[in-house]
C-alpha cells in the first residue's frame, strides 16, 4: 500500500513563487526522510498533504484517501508537529494533551489515559501539571510531540523536530523519533534542512529542491561503497597519485588522500606495492561511502531557489 | 522494565532524560468529526467563564456576571420585603438596561475564545485534526452565545424566583409565572446570538487581544453615540429612525417584536415603524456577522 503518493503536485504562492512543481512520488510506509533546503517545499508538502493547503493543480493521496476530498478522515489517523510554536501558555500539557486527543475523535477517558502514557514516553513527568508557558524549548518539543502521537496515528508527519534544540536534545529528540517510528511502527516522515538528522533516525530518503523530486530510495543506496578506495598518507600523496596513475589505474590526490578506483582486486596490490617501494607511511585504507551531502553538492545549484 | 518501574525512574539530568517506557497502540473508537465540534464547544464555554484557567481569567466574566445579577438580587429583595411593591426591573426592561454589561462581557471574552489560538498559532493543530475550518469557527461562536445566554438569562432567572419565593400563595405565583417563560428564556437568546455574531466577528480578525476588545467596544459605543447624536440634531424622520444604528436598539426591537411590552426608555416605539423591521436588520447584521467569521476562518493561514 503506498503510503503517500502525489500526482504531478504544484502549489504557487501568488503568481511569482513556486513551491512544489509538478511533484510526483510514491512513498511506501517506513521512517522517511523528506530534506531539503530551507524553502525546498517541505512544509507545503506536509500541510497539503494534512489538508491545510489546497494545491494548485495535480493531486495527492494518504493511505490511499484523496487529501482534497476525505481530509477529515486522513486527519484522524495522521499526527503533525508543525514547525513553528502552537502551544498556548496558559494551559498545562496534561490538559492541552488531552484536548487535542479529544480534537482527533478519541473519547474524554482514552484521551486522559493516553495523555498520561504519550507524556511518560516523551519524558515529561511532574512539569506536565505546569503551564506550558513556563517550559523549555526541549520540553516544548516533545509536548508538540506527544500531542502528534496522542491518538496513535498510522502517520507521524513531523516538521523540523529537532528546531531550537540543543545537541544533548537534539539527539534525545532523534531517540525517540527514531523508536516512535521503528517500534511502535508509526510511518513517519520527517521533514529536516540537517543531513546528518535523516541519516541517522531514517530508512528512505525523499531529497526535494525547489519544489522538485531529486531523490527518492532507500538511505542504504546513498551510504552503499562507492567502489572508491581512499588510500590516506603522512606526506607524498601527489607523487603516489601520479605513480598510480602510471601503473594504469585511476587515481588523483585529495588533500592528504588518493583516491583510486577500484572496479576489481587489481589496485589493491599495486597500491600496497607503490607505497613500500616509495616508502610512505600509510595512515589509512579505506573503501569510500557515498554521503548524503554528494547529493546537494553536486545536483542542486542553490540554496535560495524557492 | 514494567511500566510501574518506568514511573518512579529517576530523572538522570536537568534537562531530564527521555526513557523507553513502552508503547501501546489504541484500538477503541475513533468518534471522529462531530464529536470534535462538541468538545471544543463545551472547552471553550467552559473557557469564556475562566474555568479550568488561572484566577486571573475568572475574573472578568464572573466580576461582569455578579454585576449582571445585582440589581435583580436587589430588585428580589425588595419584593421580598415589601411584597407587591413596583419593581424598577422586569422581564421587559432588564436586558436593554444592562446592556452595558453584555456589551463588555463580549468585547472581554469573544477574543479570549479566539485570540489565543490565533496568537499561539494553535490554530495550525486544530486544522490538522478531524475538524474543518467551519466547524472550529462555528464551535467557537456558539460557545459565545451560549456563554451570553448565561449571562443574561441567570437574572432573570433570579427575579423569577424571587416573585414566586416573595408571594404569598406560592403555587398561584408559579402559575402566573409560567406565561412568563418563553419571554425568560427567548429574550436572553435575542441578545446573545446577535451580539456573539457581532463580537465574534470583530475579534476572529485579530491575534490582538487588546485591540480586538478596543474594537468591539468601539463600535458599540460609535454606534450608539452617532444614533444618539443624529437623533437629537436631525429633524422628523430621520431623528426616528437614527437610533436604529445602535444593535442594542435592533436587539430590544425584536425582543418587542417577539416576546414582550415596549418599553419606555428605549427608542423602539418613537422609531414608528412596524416591530418586524427590527427583526429583519437584527437577523440580517448576525447572519453577516457569522458570514464574516467563517469567511475568516476559511482564510486564516494555518
Amino acid at each position: 500500500m503506498a503510503l503517500i503518493s502525489t500526482r504531478s503536485l504544484t502549489k504557487r504562492y501568488g503568481s511569482s513563487v513556486t513551491a512544489l512543481d509538478a511533484l510526483t512520488l510514491d512513498v511506501e510506509p517506513g521512517i522517511i526522510g523528506l530534506v531539503g533546503a530551507n524553502g525546498a517545499g517541505k512544509s507545503t508538502l506536509l500541510k497539503i498533504l494534512l489538508g491545510l493547503l489546497k494545491p494548485t493543480s495535480g493531486s495527492a493521496t494518504v493511505m490511499e484517501m484523496d487529501v482534497a476530498t476525505r481530509g477529515p478522515e486522513i486527519r484522524q489517523y495522521v499526527g503533525y508537529l508543525p514547525e513553528h510554536d502552537c502551544l498556548p501558555p496558559d494551559v498545562s500539557a496534561t490538559d492541552f494533551v488531552s484536548h487535542m486527543g479529544r480534537m482527533a475523535g478519541l473519547p474524554p477517558a482514552a484521551a486522559r489515559e493516553r495523555t498520561a502514557e504519550v507524556l511518560r514516553h516523551v519524558g515529561l513527568y511532574e512539569e506536565r501539571y505546569r503551564p506550558i508557558g513556563g517550559y523549555s524549548t526541549g520540553m516544548k518539543q516533545r509536548v508538540k510531540l506527544a500531542q502528534a502521537i496522542v491518538h496513535d496515528p498510522k502517520l507521524l508527519l513531523l516538521d523540523e523536530p529537532t528546531n531550537g534544540l540543543d545537541p544533548a536534545g537534539r539527539d534525545e529528540m532523534l531517540d525517540l523519533v527514531h523508536r516512535t517510528g521503528t517500534e511502535f511502527g508509526i510511518a513517519t516522515v520527517v521533514a529536516s534542512h540537517l543531513l546528518g538528522e535523516i541519516e541517522r533516525v531514517c530508512t528512505f530518503l525523499l531529497a526535494i529542491d525547489a519544489g522538485k523530486l531529486l531523490q527518492s530510495a532507500p538511505i542504504s543506496s546513498f551510504v552503499e561503497r562507492t567502489g572508491t578506495l581512499g588510500v590516506e598518507v603522512e606526506e607524498g600523496a601527489d607523487a603516489l597519485a601520479e605513480r598510480l596513475v602510471a601503473a594504469g589505474l585511476t587515481a588523483r590526490a585529495d588533500g592528504r588522500s588518493v583516491l583510486v578506483d577500484c572496479p576489481d582486486e587489481r589496485p589493491y596490490d599495486i597500491v600496497r606495492d607503490a607505497i613500500d617501494e616509495m616508502g610512505l607511511s600509510l595512515t589509512r585504507l579505506e573503501q569510500r561511502r557515498h554521503r548524503l551531502e554528494d547529493l546537494f553538492r553536486t545536483e542542486a545549484p542553490s540554496d535560495d531557489a524557492a | 522494565m514494567t511500566r510501574r518501574e518506568a514511573a518512579v525512574a529517576p530523572r538522570e539530568s536537568a534537562t531530564g532524560a527521555i526513557y523507553d517506557l513502552g508503547y501501546q497502540g489504541y484500538d477503541g473508537p475513533r468518534l471522529g468529526r462531530r464529536a470534535a465540534v462538541a468538545t471544543l464547544f463545551w472547552a471553550s464555554l467552559r473557557a469564556a467563564f475562566g474555568l479550568g484557567r488561572s484566577g486571573r481569567s475568572k475574573l472578568v466574566p464572573w466580576g461582569l456576571t455578579a454585576i449582571m445579577l445585582v440589581p435583580a438580587a436587589v430588585a428580589g429583595a425588595i419584593q421580598a420585603i415589601a411584597p407587591g411593591g413596583l419593581s424598577p426591573f422586569n422581564y421587559d426592561n432588564y436586558l436593554w438596561d444592562l446592556q452595558p454589561i453584555l456589551a463588555l462581557f463580549v468585547a472581554a471574552q469573544a477574543p479570549e475564545l479566539v485570540s489565543s489560538d490565533q496568537r499561539n498559532k494553535v490554530l495550525s493543530l486544530y486544522f490538522s485534526h478531524a475538524l474543518a475550518r467551519s466547524d472550529y469557527a462555528l464551535a467557537k461562536f456558539g460557545a459565545m452565545a451560549a456563554s451570553l445566554f448565561i449571562v443574561a438569562l441567570s437574572p432573570l432567572l433570579v427575579i423569577l424566583f424571587a416573585s414566586i419565593l416573595a408571594s404569598s400563595d406560592v403555587t398561584a405565583a408559579v402559575g402566573d409565572q409560567l406565561g412568563n417563560l418563553p419571554q425568560i428564556l427567548l429574550a436572553p437568546l435575542i441578545y446573545a446570538i446577535p451580539l456573539a455574531a457581532l463580537g465574534m466577528a470583530i475579534a476572529s480578525f485579530t491575534p490582538r487581544r487588546a485591540y480586538a476588545t478596543g474594537a468591539i467596544i468601539a463600535v458599540f459605543l460609535v454606534t450608539a453615540a452617532v444614533g444618539g447624536i443624529l437623533s437629537e440634531a436631525g429633524r422628523g424622520r430621520m431623528s426616528q429612525v437614527a437610533p436604529l444604528l445602535n444593535p442594542f436598539v435592533l436587539l430590544d426591537g425584536t425582543r418587542n417584536w417577539l416576546v414582550g411590552k415596549s418599553i419606555p426608555d428605549s427608542p423602539v416605539s418613537a422609531a414608528n415603524l412596524e416591530l418586524a423591521v427590527f427583526g429583519a436588520l437584527t437577523a440580517a447584521f448576525t447572519l453577516i456577522g457569522i458570514a464574516a467569521v467563517l469567511w475568516r476562518y476559511r482564510r486564516i493561514a494555518a
